[in-house]
């Protein structure tokens, strides 16, 4: 390098071409002397010929992916939840996921297009589709096709960068005979859209960064947009989409760097142009992409449906036949109510028994009457909203509404609700409650509290079931809270209801629960229905996605509970471990996802090799050796380093996750290994490279065209180890396509990679299903 | 590129041989002009080395040694303030006073830090006459008879001399006197290091060698910028290792020192391999050398720390639970005599669980109060009568009691054998039928039971069939038939075809808490394998073959406690009233409360001057660094101004080191307190310290006192903030009204 660099000075003012400093790369030291190429390799690097190629591996992908699609005829794995979201799609109820809607409007609109009427709920694993008529088939045709469109993209990839077609063809072949990637296919699963769209992704940014000498011209730009619209709908068909979002933004900052670089473009403006075209393209065009999405997600889904207890009382209100809508009553002064936790769904509740004087660590009590949390209806659950102001006759004046302070009425012991500053039984950092007799004013400022509607406008009356509110103690601002913590068996195990310092906390939340009478004696049923029209209240689109968008992240965060088939991301590379989709014990039927273990390990070693090399490379330039030319170590760098960091972008932030994890979580990053794989194995074959590969922009040099010298022997090895894995593929196959086969032979086959476990593997998966259908468990997400 | 193009510039440091060539005279010759040198050359003056460079770079005047003293005394007049109140147990007291009394009794037990600090405590515990009888059970519990004040002067003392230290490590970072009093003052003043000092604690002593580390670090890198492989080069660099082995052996964060000593030496190592000059034989030397002293040394130092902790702890005590058994036999008091290799029908054994430290297969005279509601069979840790089972062979039907007593021939228990096992002290069957178990009620278990009475040989679900899983090396015979010690078997149960099984589920309090026994027809390989402990049968002759556990060397010792302390370290994970997340430490968001007695206090929560200042003068190097980056990228050429690539040194090491301190904790799952921020909050300040040297250097031109100025100025904030604070640091009144009424 220290030689090198004099050299590129010295040589660019004796170039005939340069008027004008232009963007330049450092690819512009041809390698060497390449000696022109040969028959078999001209034909082979011929459009005819790469053609041909990238056809057979499309048709031969279409061939493994459709194979048997219809088996079996039965609800496999997610499909319990992705095949029902399609029903709600096709019956416009709305429910809750934890995914963007992008992959599930596809299937919902496949299942439309096949004419599927939604009237199948894919209750549990095993449910038969046949006798259902469910046109399941056209259902995972979907992932099938853009699984097998994954194929042409990932050798389209590697051609685009410039790799030969034999060695673009070994990469698609990791991908198209990869047991996991052909039966995550095969299935109603978000993967395969996820996976096509982040493929096509690459595929568009290898474009558009092809076309850096001619910045701002039309191609620059469609590829440039196309990035983005692909990008967002990777991110919009699973939650770890967003991961090729950021594997982009990383390689965009590492080209605006360069950009910046005042060697290669000293002017400042041309740099804020450039900011500004990709903040459009990969930002703006995205986002707006991705929202469009939600639009129409609520768009259809007007309806409610078994999503509604998700969402906020707001949110209820806008879907047609909510229950909310239906039987939320305002409510007025003098009604006796419940008041019910959102979180842990207890009453607010009093009993005439009283704190005792001295707790277990010696702290003392008020001695009052106890207020705990109660999860059953009981008497003692009712209190009764008392005003402190003067009321009108009759009329709205007696409408309860948000922002009022009123006191709380305990019926059963006609006492009203009061805390105050003396520690709470189990933290001796909240504030006490209980409540205080009816006659007494001692204590009335105490017993005040102001009522705060969650999102509520001035004034906004408060109503049954459908707002949330926290009670918020006027003298010292605590607010009445509980947690899942039981008091002792003197408060007979009940829930502890406290004060919490902070009211804004997002637990301290309560809803109106049913109102049990009213306080003018009238039936309460007869109160609102005929002032109220029952029609949908439409919010407006932002509310709508931020409170699902934040709703979602909650969720998947929360999905932590331990499951038999999820394993640690250490073991991905490596294929320790799969997961059994499905199980027929008759006939010894199984699915289970488990990678080419060829594939794999090809994968793990070329990543392996690659950081080999390019240690060596780095160790060897310091002490002032060149062992690679500066155009094959360039290549190396940008080109498989940007597959690196797809790689690496999908796979390392799950270390960093709690949530259960599963083996198809590492398919994105598997693409890109294939990816790392062609390049590794060119470099392997060969010190020489395809070059130039971007586009010739109006001030680029010309420069000779350099060929990749792969000889003969580059086409043998890889129609070998087209052979190999084709070999593995099919003695696995029977696992991936659920086929009869899973003798005594395979499952030492299994045992080989998957020490111990297997064995017990039917038994326990039969119990799963058992499991499933008792209502238990339902599958897994994500 | 760039780096090439700086290389051309500013070339790293030179070989030694280059440094030999360059005259060096003593500084006081320094500004002797050219005639007078030569003058001076003539009459012999020879250029001295030893003037010119002082030991590890640390020019210290003669003033400065006074301050120094001034500074500890000021130390010690704020850390030993009453140091004696409160006089009850506060905090972490509960366990590191108790450690105490157990390394003084000798008594074996598990903590998840290594035992360094805790042995520093225990000898001052021992010295001053601790007996070990004060049990430390809770806070607040008042102390009698215990050396308690000499306990706290260990973490009291470590914390003292850290603020000299802070002193000399800011002036071999080649910064002012005045910068470097003015991270003494910080450090003296910091009341979350002045809580931690004054209390049985082991961060104190955390600090103190994380302190000492970065000292004898920076004088290494000195002496390696002067001239390597000198004796004094070899005698910090060898300090620098002790002192990485006594940081990781107080706590295991001292990691992270070593993570930042570690990426420090990859620095140096790869600026060598970069100079062209420096030939590879003599950089292999460089690169043993700090392994040796680096690796080997702090390794060594660890073990013999665990060597010390092993040897103190030689008998049994309530860290049993946590080892092996073989780990339990080396202690005192649980060590087992030899016992018959050979186990045939008829034999009395005992039956330990492998996978769990449960205990032995026990049975009592209480009962199940639901399912089939026969007497419980659960794991019990402790040797007891009631483990003793008697093996019997459930195939022979005439009189199996007595068969094996006139059948003189032994018959060995081999793959297959169909066995009862009598429970010997209430002579019922081991005994498992379709009943859910009590705890883990669910399809695939079975409830376990003994059942019988005196005289009636059990029925069919008494049989049980031994599948042998593995054998010992050591035993070859182990792998053919059931031996003690050496066989590790599982049972099944001859009807239902389930497995004995046990896992880590205690019973209720109507078992006693101890761990639940089913029958498991989906069971676990690990959990389901027993192994017999101890074996007798009356007719072995006593010289037949004995066996005993395996005695365990220092290494099987040494790692299989540090898996332990590893697992039990992950297994933190309750909620505490007072723990917090990593993000609210740098902005103080929230103290803990030590001790709480009498309407008086302790309440751990930093200085927030200090605290802030720190945590902006981080966030301000942070910017500022990448300000100048993405200048370099436009062609700015600040990074070859001299004083912008001394202080980025400076500063990105401290930051390095306080970076190196913090967000490794963002990856712990376990409860996390603000304390563990201490370390960090070191560099932080000596950050602070660093970017306040730079700007007084900078932006005051004026002269000295300008800078004096402005530290002066800093310090009576910070006094006046602590004064405010200190009340909760020394635990005085929480209300200072009463104090005056």
């Amino acid at each position: 390098m220290a030689d090198s660099s004099p050299r590129l000075r010295h040589r660019r003012p004796s170039s005939q071409h340069e008027p004008l400093p232009t963007i330049d790369d450092d690819d512009d030291q041809p390698p060497q002397d390449a000696g022109s190429p040969t028959q078999f390799e001209l034909l082979l690097e011929s459009p005819e010929a790469s053609m041909t190629v990238v056809s057979i591996l499309t048709a031969l992908a279409f061939a493994l992916r459709f194979y048997k699609i219809n088996h079996p005829d039965q609800v496999v794995f997610d499909e319990v939840h992705f095949g029902k979201f399609a029903a709600y799609y096709i019956l416009r109820e709305y429910y809750f996921d934890v995914h963007p809607p992008f992959a599930k409007l596809l299937f919902g609109l496949a299942g439309w297009f096949v004419g599927f009427d939604g009237h199948f709920n894919f209750e549990n694993i095993g449910d038969n589709y046949t006798d259902n008529h469910v046109p399941y088939v056209g259902m995972r045709a979907l992932p099938a096709i853009l699984g097998s469109l994954t194929v042409p993209v990932v050798y389209g990839i590697m051609k685009e960068s410039g790799y030969g077609t034999v060695i673009s063809a070994f990469s698609a072949s990791l991908i198209l005979l990869d047991n996991a990637h052909v039966a995550q296919s095969r299935l109603i699963l978000l993967d395969a859209t996820l996976i096509f769209f982040l493929s096509l992704t690459m595929y568009s940014y290898v474009r558009f960064r092809k076309l850096r000498y001619l910045p701002f011209s039309f191609e620059w730009w469609t590829w440039l947009i196309a990035t983005g619209i692909f990008m967002a709908c990777a991110w919009g068909s699973k939650v770890n989409g967003i991961l090729a979002v950021f594997a982009i933004g990383i390689a965009v900052l590492v080209d605006l760097w360069d950009l910046l670089d005042i060697r290669k473009n000293p002017s400042i403006e041309q740099f804020w142009r450039h900011f500004a075209a990709r903040a459009i393209g990969l930002i703006v065009i995205p986002v707006i992409v991705y929202l469009s999405f939600f639009w129409i997600h609520f768009a259809i889904l007007t309806h409610s449906g078994t999503g509604d207890s998700f969402m906020s009382p707001r949110f209820q209100e806008s879907l047609a036949g909510n229950e909310l809508l239906m039987n939320s009553i305002e409510l007025r002064y003098y009604d006796t109510i419940t008041l019910r936790h959102k979180d842990t769904k207890v009453f607010l509740h009093s009993h005439p028994e009283r704190y005792p004087m001295r707790y277990d660590d010696g702290r003392i009590s008020s001695q009052g009457q106890q207020v705990t949390g109660y999860g059953h209806a009981d008497e003692n659950n009712w209190w009764q909203i008392v005003p402190t102001k003067a009321l009108p006759e009759t009329g709205r004046g007696r409408i309860v509404r948000h922002g009022d302070v009123i006191q709380l009425l305990h019926s059963t012991t006609q006492t009203y609700l009061l805390t105050h500053d003396v520690a709470s039984p189990l933290m001796p950092t909240n504030q006490e409650f209980t409540t205080w007799a009816r006659d007494d004013l001692s204590r009335y400022n105490d017993t005040l509290f102001q009522l705060h509607l969650n999102g509520a406008h001035e004034g906004e009356p408060v109503r049954s079931k459908s707002g949330y509110l926290r009670l918020v103690h006027v003298p010292t601002k605590v607010s009445l809270w509980t947690h899942r913590d039981q008091l002792p068996d003197w408060a007979f195990r009940q829930q502890e209801v406290n004060g919490d310092k902070n009211p804004m906390d997002r637990s301290a939340i309560w809803y109106v629960d049913e109102i049990t009478s009213a306080g003018d004696g009238e039936d309460v049923s007869v109160r609102s229905t005929p002032q109220q029209a029952k029609t949908p209240k439409p919010l407006g689109f932002f509310t709508k996605f931020f409170e699902l968008q934040l709703l979602m992240l909650q969720h998947n965060a929360g999905l932590t509970a331990s499951h038999p088939y999820a394993s640690v991301p250490v073991n991905w590379p490596f294929l320790l471990s799969g997961i059994s989709f499905w199980t027929q014990t008759e006939g010894q039927k199984q699915i289970y996802l488990i990678g080419n273990l060829i594939g794999w390990w090809t994968c793990a070693l070329a990543l392996s090799l690659y950081v080999g090399i390019l240690g060596a490379d780095l160790l060897a330039k310091r002490r002032g050796i060149d062992p690679i030319p500066l155009a094959v170590r360039n290549r190396l760098w940008n080109s498989a380093g940007f597959f690196v960091v797809v790689w690496f972008i999908h796979y390392f932030p799950f270390f960093l996750m709690s949530r259960q994890l599963f083996i198809h979580h590492y398919l994105p990053s598997h693409l890109a290994s294939a990816l790392i794989a062609g390049a590794v194995l060119h470099f392997l074959l060969s010190e020489t490279i395809e070059y130039p590969i971007s586009v010739r922009g109006h001030s680029t040099r010309l420069r000779r065209r350099q060929w990749a010298e792969l000889g003969t022997r580059g086409p043998i090895i890889v129609v070998v180890f087209f052979i190999a894995l084709f070999a593995a593929f099919v003695y696995m196959a029977p696992l991936t396509y659920g086929t009869p086969g899973l003798d005594g032979e395979t499952s030492t086959l299994s045992d080989c990679y998957h020490p111990g476990r297997f064995t017990s593997l039917l038994s326990r998966t039969s119990s799963m299903i058992a499991g499933q259908k008792a209502g238990g468990m339902k599958g897994l997400k994500f | 590129m760039s780096s090439g193009a700086v290389r051309a510039r500013r070339p790293p440091s030179p070989p030694p041989s280059y440094h030999q060539s360059v005259p060096r005279f003593p500084p006081k010759e320094g500004h002797l002009d050219a005639d007078e040198r030569r003058a001076a050359a003539s009459l012999g003056y020879v250029p001295s080395r030893k003037s010119g460079h002082a030991s590890g770079g640390y020019n210290i005047t003669p003033g400065e040694w006074k301050l120094l003293v001034l500074l500890v005394v000021a130390a010690s007049a704020v850390r030993l303030f009453r140091i004696s109140r409160p006089d009850s147990v506060v905090f972490d007291e509960v366990h590191f006073g108790k450690f105490a009394s157990r390394y003084i009794k000798t008594r074996y037990f598990v903590d998840v830090h290594p035992p360094l600090a805790k042995l520093l405590i225990t000898l001052a515990a021992f010295v001053f006459g601790f007996d070990g009888h004060f049990d430390f059970a809770e806070i607040a519990k008042v102390y009698e008879n215990t050396p308690y004040v000499a306990m706290r002067m260990v973490p009291a003392t470590l914390g003292i001399t850290t603020i000299p230290l802070a002193y000399l490590t800011l002036r071999g970072l080649d910064c002012r006197a005045t910068t470097a009093l003015l991270a003494s003052f910080f450090l003296i003043f910091e009341n979350s290091l002045i809580t931690q000092s004054r209390h049985i604690l082991l961060d104190s002593p955390l600090v103190f060698f994380t302190a000492l580390t970065v000292f004898f670090w920076t004088g290494f890198c000195n002496e390696d910028k002067h001239e390597p492989f000198t004796d004094r080069w070899w005698g910090w660099l060898t300090l620098t290792g002790l002192s990485l082995g006594a940081v990781v052996s107080s706590k295991w964060v001292g990691l992270f020192t070593i993570a930042t000593v570690g990426l420090g030496t990859i620095r140096q190592l790869w600026t060598l391999l970069g100079d062209l000059r420096v030939p590879p034989r003599l950089w292999i030397k460089h690169f043993y050398a700090r392994a040796l002293c680096l690796i080997l040394v702090p390794v060594m130092f660890y073990m013999a720390m665990f060597q010390i902790h092993f040897l103190i702890l030689e008998n049994s005590g309530e860290g049993d639970g946590f080892m092996s058994a073989e780990f339990q036999h080396t202690l005192g008091g649980r060590s087992m005599a030899d016992t018959y290799a050979d186990i045939a029908i008829g034999s009395r054994v005992t039956i330990r669980h492998v996978n769990t430290q449960g205990g032995y297969l026990h049975s009592h005279a209480h009962n199940y109060p639901g399912g089939s509601q026969q007497q419980q069979v659960t794991l019990y840790p402790h040797i007891d009568e009631n483990n003793d089972w008697r093996i019997i062979n459930a195939t022979q039907d005439n009189h199996p009691e007595t068969d094996w007593m006139n059948f003189h021939e032994l018959v060995y228990i081999e793959p297959g054998s169909r066995i009862r096992l009598r429970h010997l002290t209430t002579e019922k069957n081991l005994h498992s039928h379709d009943f859910r178990p009590p705890v883990s009620e669910v399809d695939f278990q079975n409830e376990v039971s003994a059942y019988g009475m005196p005289g009636f040989s059990g029925d069919m679900n008494d049989d049980w069939i031994v599948e042998i899983e593995k054998g010992s090396k050591r035993d070859s015979l182990s792998n053919r038939r059931v031996r003690t010690l050496g066989t590790q078997f599982r049972l099944r149960h001859a009807l239902t075809g389930c497995y004995l099984f046990s896992h880590k589920v205690k019973l209720p309090t109507w078992g006693f808490e101890q761990q639940e026994v089913t029958c498991n027809k989906n069971a676990v390989m690990a959990n389901s394998l027993w192994t017999i402990e101890s074996s007798d049968h009356p007719h072995l002759p006593s010289d037949a073959p004995k066996v005993n556990y395996r005695k365990l060397g220092f290494f099987d010792k040494f790692f299989e406690l540090q898996q332990v302390m590893w697992q039990t370290n992950a297994g933190l994970t309750d909620r505490h009233t007072f723990d917090s997340r990593p993000s609210s430490w740098p902005l103080l968001r929230r103290g803990i409360n030590f001790w709480v007695k009498d309407q008086r206090q302790i309440y751990l929560i930093g200085n927030p001057m200090i605290w802030w200042l720190s945590t902006a003068s981080v966030v301000g190097y942070v910017a500022l660094r990448g300000f100048l980056i993405l200048r370099a990228q436009r062609g700015y050429k600040d990074f070859e101004n001299t004083k912008v690539v001394k202080y980025d040194t400076l500063c990105g090491f401290l930051f390095m080191g306080w970076g190196l301190h913090y967000f490794p904790f963002f990856l712990m799952g376990r409860q996390l307190f603000l304390h563990h921020y201490l370390p960090a909050l070191y560099f932080a300040i000596l950050l602070l310290c660093a970017v306040f040297d730079f700007l007084t250097s900078t932006f005051v031109r004026v002269g000295v006192s300008k800078s004096r100025r402005c530290s002066q100025f800093s310090l009576s904030g910070i006094s006046l903030s602590l004064a405010r604070w200190r009340m909760g640091t020394h635990g005085q009144r929480k209300n200072v009204t009463k104090l005056n009424g």
